[in-house]
């Protein structure tokens, strides 16, 4: 006869509370590993210069004060700074798009001579890294004198092949008759490209965004190459350079600078956190 | 207005030749029902007349211009897709919207067409919804809604009612016809089920892999059939085809003119056979026999019956007949012989059949 063994009810508690406890605990030390360096940067940040030297340091600023901040401003005049990094951000971004949407459109759903090539010279740039075309590109710049402005901070950066391919799959995923639809009620390709494509492809579209704005406000080596006079640099540049103020290493101003340019990234991301989990999870519904 | 007339209309994808040399003219203000098995191109002829699936060759024409040229939006047509191809993004709203605003209307005359047709069409409480909201019965609506606002000359419905339940689907019919009566404009209608087609049409356009077998009234198709092939695809159960005695011709004779008795009948068409199934649906029985010996000598084969008559067992010995003026005579080809074609030794060869 089969016999129907009952599971002992109590041990496989105990298990699942071991378990959970066990799993929590992990979760919090991986989260504590991350976080760590911000919050020291941020508690640093608002110290005075002597409590940053101390030893043992202190984990909490004793003397709370945001003359970091203060100085930052009025020696450095890091809003002049911030001001390039926005140009250029908004720039960019604004010039990625708008290139970036008809190109993965036309990849997407149309077809066209040398549409084969063409996407593909668009997968090798995606590979290439830029390490090995800025030489080419600064002698096109120096050669067109526009060195030390912002332009060369922008323009090479306008075509964003990640974005073309990532958006390019996610058309290709649209049933062609809605497009059908579409123009049976008599919109045109741009209508068709705003009205219905976009809109469904929304999460992507602001992931590849996100992504592009992060590297953006985060580039260092190319603005660094292309320029000369801190008058067209970015935030970047400027941070790096706190560490030769004449005072020597300020660790507060130099910690209340990375607060500053962390925090537009952060924020960001909290904001399109959701849209992003959309993008990248898979989607069974249509 | 909106007559379309094809001619010469060829259609390949790459190397594989769809339709080849097709007419046919779908008359102005008729419901037209295109039927015929999966993958035939019903679907490939509707896209044509769109003008989002141009043919290879051949011309065009609706209201007697060729539109070849004209664009989709252009041509005063309104199609609802297969898998409906609503707008995910919008709502049921601007789902019916869209189509109006690309083409300029104002805003005040908008809100009362949509409020007109969204009453129509059943969808007033839901105009604010997103089509993921909806079932699959109310997206059909908003589908057939997007189409009717913009009050075309031509409707074009690509099997809209196949994704409904039973119920659903027989109202819809219903709703679908009155609708053709109320607006009188021609109708194009595509499905694969012959019920549908036959309850449904003015005209019947019956295709398979490509041509045209039949283009006639529900009545006519199924009464006066061309072929073989239309005379088994219309009609349920299909119409039972004998091979005769010479092996060319075929007899065909549909089920429910097919009657039974115990002593042999005194008809032109009579047989000995045994009940195989009955199949009982209150009014009518259908029973599947099983005839000794074909015509053609090729052994045992089985043919439908359908009739009132409720008293014969399973494994009774009964005998079948056909009247004269029931039975169908078919060439080699499977193409119907009428009139003068039926010569006196075909019906003799008909009344033989079972003796030898
Ligand atoms: N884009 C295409 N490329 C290649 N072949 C195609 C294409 N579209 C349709 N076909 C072929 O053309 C034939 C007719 O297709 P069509 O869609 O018109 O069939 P249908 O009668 O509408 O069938 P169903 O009832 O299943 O919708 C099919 O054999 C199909 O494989
Ligand atoms: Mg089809």
């Amino acid at each position: 006869m089969y016999e129907y063994k009952k599971p002992n009810k109590k041990l496989l508690k105990v298990k699942k509370i071991v378990f959970a406890v066990i799993s929590t605990f992990f979760k919090l030390l991986v989260c504590v590993i991350f976080a760590f360096p911000f919050l020291w940067m941020i508690s640093t940040s608002f110290k005075t210069l002597y409590e940053s030297l101390l030893y043992p340091p202190t984990l909490l600023p004793q003397n709370f004060t945001v003359d970091a901040y203060i100085s930052l401003f009025e020696q450095v005049h890091l809003e002049r700074y911030i001001l390039n990094s926005l140009i250029i951000l908004v720039s960019v971004t604004l010039l990625q798009v708008l290139i970036m949407v008809p190109a993965a459109y036309a990849f997407a759903k149309y077809n066209f001579k040398m549409k084969g090539v063409l996407f593909g010279a668009v997968m090798v740039a995606f590979m290439v890294p830029t390490q090995i075309t800025f030489v080419s590109v600064f002698q096109m710049f120096s050669k067109m004198q526009l060195l030390d402005t912002l332009l060369p901070q922008i323009i090479p950066c306008i075509c964003n092949a990640f974005g073309i391919f990532l958006l390019r799959q996610n058309f290709m995923q649209i049933p062609e008759e809605l497009l059908e639809s579409a123009r049976l009620d008599e919109a045109g390709e741009l209508k068709i490209m705003l009205k219905i494509m976009l809109p469904m492809s929304k999460s992507t579209l602001v992931t590849i965004m996100l992504l592009s704005m992060i590297g953006t406000w985060n580039s260092y080596f190319w603005p660094l190459v292309m320029t000369l006079h801190d008058s067209v640099r970015p935030i970047t540049i400027a941070i790096q350079s706190l560490r030769n103020l004449e005072g020597g290493l300020e660790w507060p101003i130099i910690m209340a600078g990375n607060v500053i340019l962390v925090l537009p990234v952060l924020i960001l991301f909290f904001l399109a956190s959701k849209k992003i989990i959309e993008a990248m999870a898979y989607r069974g519904v249509k | 207005m909106g007559e379309i007339v094809f001619k010469n209309i060829c259609k390949s994808f790459g190397e594989t030749k769809v339709i080849e040399d097709l007419n046919l003219t779908i008359r102005d203000g008729e419901f037209t029902v295109l039927v015929g098995a999966s993958g035939c191109g019903k679907t490939t002829l509707l896209r044509m007349i769109a003008g989002i699936g141009p043919a290879t060759s051949g011309e065009l024409y609706i209201d007697g211009e060729e539109i070849s040229d004209v664009p989709p939006g252009k041509r005063g047509i309104a199609m609802v897709f297969q898998n409906y191809a609503i707008y995910p993004t919008m709502t049921v709203k601007g789902n019916i919207e869209f189509g109006l605003k690309n083409r300029k209307i104002p805003k005040a005359e908008r809100e009362t067409l949509i409020a007109e047709v969204a009453e129509t069409v059943g969808l007033t409480p839901y105009l604010k919804r997103k089509p993921s909201e909806l079932s699959g019965g109310q997206r059909q609506r908003v589908a057939l809604a997007r189409a009717m606002v913009k009050k075309p000359k031509v409707f074009l419905l690509d099997e809209p009612l196949s994704n409904l339940d039973a119920k659903l689907r027989v109202s819809m019919r219903t709703e679908l016809i009155e609708l053709h009566h109320r607006l009188k404009t021609t109708f194009v209608y595509v499905t694969h089920d012959q019920t549908e087609a036959m309850s449904m049409a003015d005209t019947i356009v019956l295709m398979d892999r490509g041509k045209i077998q039949q283009m006639a009234s529900p009545m006519e198709i199924y009464n006066d059939p061309n072929n073989v092939f239309t005379a088994q695809f219309i009609g349920t159960p299909p119409m039972n085809i004998q091979k005769m005695k010479d092996g060319k011709h075929q007899l065909g004779y549909r089920a429910e003119k097919v009657q039974l008795s115990e002593t042999k009948p005194d008809l032109l068409y009579a047989r000995k056979a045994v009940v195989l199934t009955r199949e009982m649906l209150g009014s009518e029985t259908i029973y599947k026999l099983q005839l000794e010996e074909a015509d053609d000598g090729s052994g045992k084969t089985a043919v439908m019956a359908k009739t009132p008559n409720l008293m014969f067992e399973v494994d009774s010995r009964v005998y079948i007949g056909v009247d004269r003026k029931d039975l169908y005579y078919f060439d080699e080809e499977g193409r119907r012989l009428r009139g003068d074609g039926i010569s006196p030794s075909l019906e003799k060869m008909t009344a033989e059949g079972g003796e030898s």
